[in-house]
């Protein structure tokens, strides 16, 4: 099925690319075999139609002309088509190679690939033997979750989506209404960014999170798109990442190596087998301060000890 | 990877201004130029022949390969116009230029290969043209441990051993080891896999948790081993590891997504019901002890009684502080006048 269908599109392209004049779909439907062995007009058009948008997803311009007798006609115009000189040389080509294999998404490898080989046809030289890495580094970036792909198309096309979206804490998703502006993977996690249209503002959410498809909506974006999209900033806010004010501890000596590479003061306690240390204070601070069990006892501020008093009694009745 | 049919299509256009140009071009090589296996270039090669601007009257490309060699007998009869390569579409363009420019930021990459990519990353944007910008809507930031970074980059280039100290998060312990690094990947973090001389076995670390390193003269020797396949994720629990079940509530769902697992099942409260295997479960009482009323261990029942017991220590020590700040009267107050010996975090 695959085969016949590339066949199909590579002759469809091959036409349009070698013509100089617009092509009706009559004359293309007569020149490819394929099409001509549909014998309902109804299923040929559906069929050419989706052609024509999978010629475009590779990259080709196309164009519709009207003749004088009123014909459509398709047209892939020679410069707007080609690809403009562009001159790699080896060290370029084989870091560009090396840059394409991070992505473990199929849509992304193909397209890096498909990129890769076009620079290829277009001379981009090939190395001598299969060159070293260069660095002893392999970068990958996580395939992402199902609601990537539509999401990308989405950023790319600026189309509204909707999708179901169950916040951490939430026990049943709720629908949202988004104009995606940009997605970006931090810490092997995928995060969108958009307007919320119920919101009316700003949100990320991270794609781990949404249940279900995510839906496109007729219509353009209503808010206006943010030259600098900061999806990193906001999620950092989340993760602790920017302290509000600072926290003090008390630390068995020789535990919560982390704690300690965080602190900004550490010192002996008065007592003994104990370390006293200040540490900055953001979301999610007592969760990790919990983890360390007995080996850390907070001092202050009075809110973040009775938090953090609040997860253990839950675990010492559990 | 399945192929899709526009993959596939992209890459026989791009094949057919490749061949035009090189003809008798060698299989092996035009598939090591292509990226792909010569089994697939070769079935590429076998499609072409069906293809051309018209079916009628000769115009197919007449291409043959005879396995070693691809020839192709009329390749003047193709328009100049089809003969061209095609600029790139804009998710093309995205793709490569994302990941370039995320690389580029990995520190400790050597400078030479950090201004090829830059170079090749200012000359794509403007062979991709107005296709370049919607890559800005799509990035990607790599884990950056610098300093350590650029030590472990060192040692393999210069296969040299390390000495380092690391972190182990579910034991809450620092231990020195030697190690003999075979690779630097990432995923999100920045890992080493290496060959550890402290417990004999291969071992991944993450950068983030080496305390300290340094770079020894001694050559580093480690065994022949395969490198891990990092396509399945980075944790692949045996199936030997022993079974952990874990309930969430609806606070506590954000475990399923850290944690690879084996189920998750879905509670009426809006939790889960998760099951992973581990080789060290000890590890996971941090994990209970973290959740607090948002989840608990239900098995094995050692975990289950470790977190718990742990608690209840942590809360004896809350408990005596309030005893003690009860009674400040009691705590001689002779310090206040010594210096504290104390060290400042930069």
């Amino acid at each position: 099925m695959a085969i016949a269908k590339a066949e199909r599109l590579m002759n469809l392209a091959l036409c349009l690319l070698g013509a100089s004049r617009p092509l009706s779909k009559r004359e293309l439907r007569a020149s490819i075999e394929a099409y001509l062995e549909v014998t309902s007009e109804e299923a040929f058009n559906r069929m050419f139609e989706r052609d024509k948008d999978d010629l475009r997803e590779l990259g080709m311009v196309l164009e519709t002309v009207e003749s004088i007798d009123g014909e459509i006609g398709y047209l892939a115009r020679r410069d707007r088509n080609q690809l403009p000189p562009v001159t790699l040389d080896a060290e370029e080509a084989a870091a560009l190679q090396l840059a394409a294999s991070v992505w473990q998404q199929a849509r992304l490898a193909g397209a890096a690939s498909g990129a890769l080989q076009k620079l290829r046809a277009a001379g981009m030289p090939l190395a001598e033997e299969e060159r070293e890495a260069y660095s002893a580094l392999e970068p990958r970036v996580p395939a992402g979750e199902a609601a990537f792909e539509p999401l990308m198309l989405a950023c790319r096309d600026r189309r509204p989506v909707t999708f179901d979206y169950r916040k951490s804490n939430a026990v049943r998703p709720q629908t949202r209404q988004v104009e995606p502006w940009a997605l970006e993977c931090w810490r092997g996690h995928w995060y969108l960014a958009g307007f919320d249209r119920d919101r009316g503002a700003e949100r990320v959410f991270r794609l781990s999170r949404i249940v279900g498809r995510v839906r496109s909506r007729a219509g353009s974006f209503t808010a206006e798109v943010p030259g600098q999209v900061a999806v990193r900033e906001s999620v950092a806010r989340w993760a602790g990442e920017h302290a509000t004010a600072q926290a003090r501890i008390r630390l068995r000596a020789g535990a919560g190596y982390p704690l300690r590479a965080r602190a900004t003061r550490v010192s002996a306690a008065a007592q003994e087998g104990w370390d006293e240390l200040e540490i900055p204070y953001g979301h999610g601070l007592d969760a990790w301060l919990a983890e360390f069990g007995p080996d850390v006892l907070v001092l202050e501020p009075a809110e973040l000890r009775a938090d953090v008093v609040d997860r253990l009694r839950a675990v010492a009745k559990g | 990877m399945a192929t899709t049919a526009i993959d596939r299509t992209r890459r026989m256009l791009s094949l057919v201004t490749y061949l035009k140009e090189r003809p008798g071009a060698r299989v092996e090589e035009v598939a090591r130029a292509f990226g792909i296996s010569p089994g697939e270039l070769i079935s590429d090669v076998n499609v072409l022949p069906m293809c051309g601007t018209s079916f009628r009257g000769g115009d197919l490309l007449d291409i043959d390969t005879d396995g070693e060699h691809i020839w192709w007998h009329n390749a003047d009869a193709l328009d100049s116009g089809t003969g061209q390569p095609l600029r790139l579409a804009a998710d093309e363009a995205t793709a490569l230029l994302v990941a370039a420019r995320a690389v580029a930021t990995l520190p400790g990459l050597r400078d030479g290969d950090r201004d090829a990519l830059l170079r090749a990353t200012a000359k794509l944007e403007a062979a991709a043209g107005e296709n370049a910008g919607a890559s800005s809507r799509l990035s990607v930031t790599f884990e950056s441990e610098g300093g350590v970074f650029a030590d472990v980059d060192r040692a393999i280039t210069e296969r040299r051993r390390l000495r380092i100290r690391y972190y182990s998060p579910g034991r809450d312990e620092l231990t020195d080891r030697e190690i003999d690094p075979i690779r630097l990947f990432a995923v999100g973090h920045t890992y080493v896999e290496a060959w550890c001389h402290r417990s004999e076995a291969r071992r991944t670390f993450r950068l983030d948790r080496v305390a300290r390193i340094e770079l020894l003269d001694t050559a580093a020797d480690p065994p022949p081993v395969e490198p891990r396949d990092l396509s399945e994720g980075l944790v692949q629990p045996a199936p030997t590891d022993p079974e952990v079940v874990i309930e969430v509530g609806p606070g506590g769902r954000w475990v399923a997504e850290y944690y690879p697992h084996d189920t998750a099942e879905e509670l009426p409260d809006g939790g889960l019901r998760v099951t992973l295997r581990t080789p060290d479960p000890a590890t996971l009482r941090r994990l209970a002890l973290r959740l607090g009323g948002d989840g608990r261990i239900v098995a094995p029942p050692e975990l289950a009684d470790s977190a718990r017991e742990a608690a209840r220590a942590a809360l004896e020590l809350y408990e005596q502080a309030e005893r003690a700040e009860a009674a400040p009267a009691a705590a001689p107050a002779q310090r206040a006048g010594e210096p504290e010996p104390s060290v400042e975090r930069a």
